[in-house]
């Protein structure tokens, strides 16, 4: 199967797109949860503008946000210039970037995905938690945090795959560098922009699928798991 | 006197309802009564926490939860006022253990009254600890429920009709321990019901809510003679609850003698021992009036007594009060009631099929 010898090249875009994606989950996730919950059990004044925020990203061309985050980040935007010239820190044309760029495209699914789950738990549950003696922390990390784990699993496959599918913000935000920038998505492309570079860019067409694949077997298996965990129920149904 | 357990005086405005009320209770048990839509669970939602009043007060055991003049509130972690929810909301995903181990872990060790065991004996809990909560009966949560509320210390427990989504047999594997807790742990409770046989199976210490204030409050016998009650006699669904001795039961033909005061009264037939105390109940509305004792009629129990009362409520009814030795109220038509003359102090007897008397709860 000559076909499917992969050169480094392809290895490197597959294992950089798994590290931003791996990454790009671990960012979300915490914040994630805590929007999700905060929109699901809170009323607080800008409620409406924090959630339209959050989603912005899902309804814009990903052009714009990659766009913006260039404006912000990039060595001569708002923020990037004083972290670079101060701090030294620079995330335009890093991986660190791609991260970021991913991270802000799969943050409304999570969001989604907790804001959902959390609803369902009843808040019943929450209450006699507290006349048990449990305060409001106690209270979200032994009742509600539990209770929405397959929700918050969901979201979590979500951000990732979002991640390994991310284009648009990357390359308009962090370029198109080989090794460090160059996920899968951006490998294909610049494949098929090249002569003769039709088989390549099948052969990570391939790859993209298989790794898709595995990604949704693990959700699937994890998510099991989760309603097992919660006493057969799915609760959130 | 004593101090009282509980005393509150609060005042919750929701627009299309107000509850506006206070009441001081010292007796360590008793049911609060009211239908659908009285204002029971917001009072209970208040006294515990989850809903916040407009304005008002709340002592419990002398301890201020809540003073909205003074600014005071207790959060609800911090309130020690126990809740068993209709529902049980046995939290899904933890064992019965940890469940009954939830609050019971929060507790500093000087803070806890009961020992884990204690309370598992107390509930016969052992068998269903390794269990989830999705695996028991409706009962077995609701003991559970109350273990769980129990372990936590409460000062003040509210039991928020923990028996109506139950069937008459899960009932019954409720009310015993429910009755255990009230005997063997001295922990104030409040038992909520829209049903009165329900709360005087536990207590006959009661209070009456509706439309979001209290009618009345005492021992049940002499609060349901008094108008303010009796007016809502209908739309509270008031029985008339007796207590009998059982002195005769005949399997073959399905009927028990029972004895009230000085009369005798035909039952359904029960499994309960002769001798025993029984408490049975009979809707008003079942209850037919005779001038004379009648002959040749198929309802067998005729009691005599001395009308004490008359009064006409809603929908042309009339509800009459007699005297029989203890006090039962029967519901007849304004037109029957016009063309019987009835009076005060009127002899009369109180006709009653055999089959239109229930037993509830099996009496101690």
């Amino acid at each position: 199967m000559e076909f499917l010898q992969f050169t480094p090249d392809e290895i490197a875009a597959l294992l950089l797109s798994i590290k931003v994606a791996l990454w790009c989950t671990v960012a979300t996730c915490i914040p994630g949860v805590f929007i999700g919950w905060l929109l699901a059990r809170k009323d607080f004044v800008g409620k409406s503008l924090l959630d339209s925020l959050v989603h912005l990203p899902l309804v814009l061309p990903p052009v714009v946000p990659g766009y913006l985050l260039l404006i912000l980040l990039g060595n001569q935007g708002l923020l990037g210039k004083w972290l670079h010239e101060t701090l030294g820190i620079s995330v335009a044309f890093t991986w660190v970037g791609a991260v970021i760029a991913s991270a802000v495209m799969a943050l409304p699914l999570m969001v989604r995905a907790v804001r959902l789950a959390v609803i369902q738990v009843d808040s019943g549950l929450e209450a006699a938690a507290r006349t048990l003696g449990a305060d409001g922390l106690w209270v979200f990390f032994t009742v509600t945090l539990p209770l929405s784990l397959p929700g918050i699993l969901t979201g979590l496959i979500l951000a990732f795959s979002r991640s390994l599918g991310e284009f648009g913000a990357t390359i308009t935000f962090v370029g198109n560098v080989e090794g460090e920038t160059r996920t899968l998505p951006l490998a294909i492309y610049t494949y098929t922009q090249m002569p003769g570079g039709d088989v390549q860019a099948l052969r990570l067409v391939i790859l993209s699928i298989i790794l898709a694949l595995v990604a949704l077997f693990a959700s699937e298996l994890m998510e099991r798991r989760a309603i097992r965990l919660l006493g057969n129920k799915v609760p959130y149904a | 006197m004593p101090e009282p357990i509980l005393e509150f005086n609060v005042r919750l405005d929701r627009g299309s309802f107000l509850l506006q009320t206070e009441l001081k209770l010292e007796q360590p048990v008793v049911g609060l009564f009211g239908p659908s839509g009285s204002g029971k669970s917001t009072l209970l939602g208040i006294l515990a926490g989850t809903i916040k009043p407009d304005r008002g007060r709340i002592i419990v055991n002398g301890r201020c939860l809540l003073d909205t003049a003074h600014n005071t509130y207790v959060p609800i972690h911090q309130r020690r006022v126990g809740l068993v929810f209709q529902d049980s909301k046995l939290f899904p995903h933890l064992s019965v253990k940890r469940n009954l181990e939830y609050g019971f872990n929060l507790l500093s060790e000087t803070d806890k009254r009961f020992s884990f065991n204690h309370i598992v004996d107390l509930l016969e809990l052992q068998p269903l600890l390794q269990q989830r909560p999705n695996q028991l009966s409706g009962g077995e949560k609701q003991r559970v429920a109350l273990g769980r509320a129990l372990l936590a210390a409460p000062e003040l427990l509210l039991l928020d009709e923990p028996m109506a989504s139950l069937d008459e047999r899960l009932k019954s594997q409720i009310l015993p321990f429910l009755r255990r807790v009230k005997e063997q742990i001295g922990v104030p409770m409040i038992y909520v019901s829209h049903s009165i046989n329900e709360i005087l199976d536990l207590t006959q210490q009661l209070a009456v809510i509706h439309n979001g204030a209290i009618l009345a409050h005492g021992d049940f016998h002499e609060i349901v003679t008094t108008d303010k009650v009796l007016s809502l006699a209908n739309s509270l669904g008031l029985d008339n609850v007796l207590d009998v001795e059982l002195v005769e039961k005949n399997a073959e033909l399905g009927y028990c003698v029972a004895k009230c005061a000085d009369n005798l009264l035909l039952l359904p037939h029960t499994d309960a021992p002769i001798g025993n105390n029984v408490s049975v109940v009979i809707p008003a509305a079942n209850i037919a009036l005779s001038r004379k004792k009648i002959n040749g009629i198929s309802i067998q129990n005729q009691i005599p007594g001395t009308v004490t009362a008359i009064r006409t409520v809603v929908n042309h009814r009339a509800l009459v009060t007699i005297d029989v030795g203890s006090i039962l109220i029967a519901e007849i038509s304004a037109k029957a009631l016009h063309d019987m003359e009835i009076k005060l102090n009127d002899q009369v007897y109180c006709l009653v099929k055999t089959q239109a008397i229930r037993y509830f709860g099996k009496s101690d």
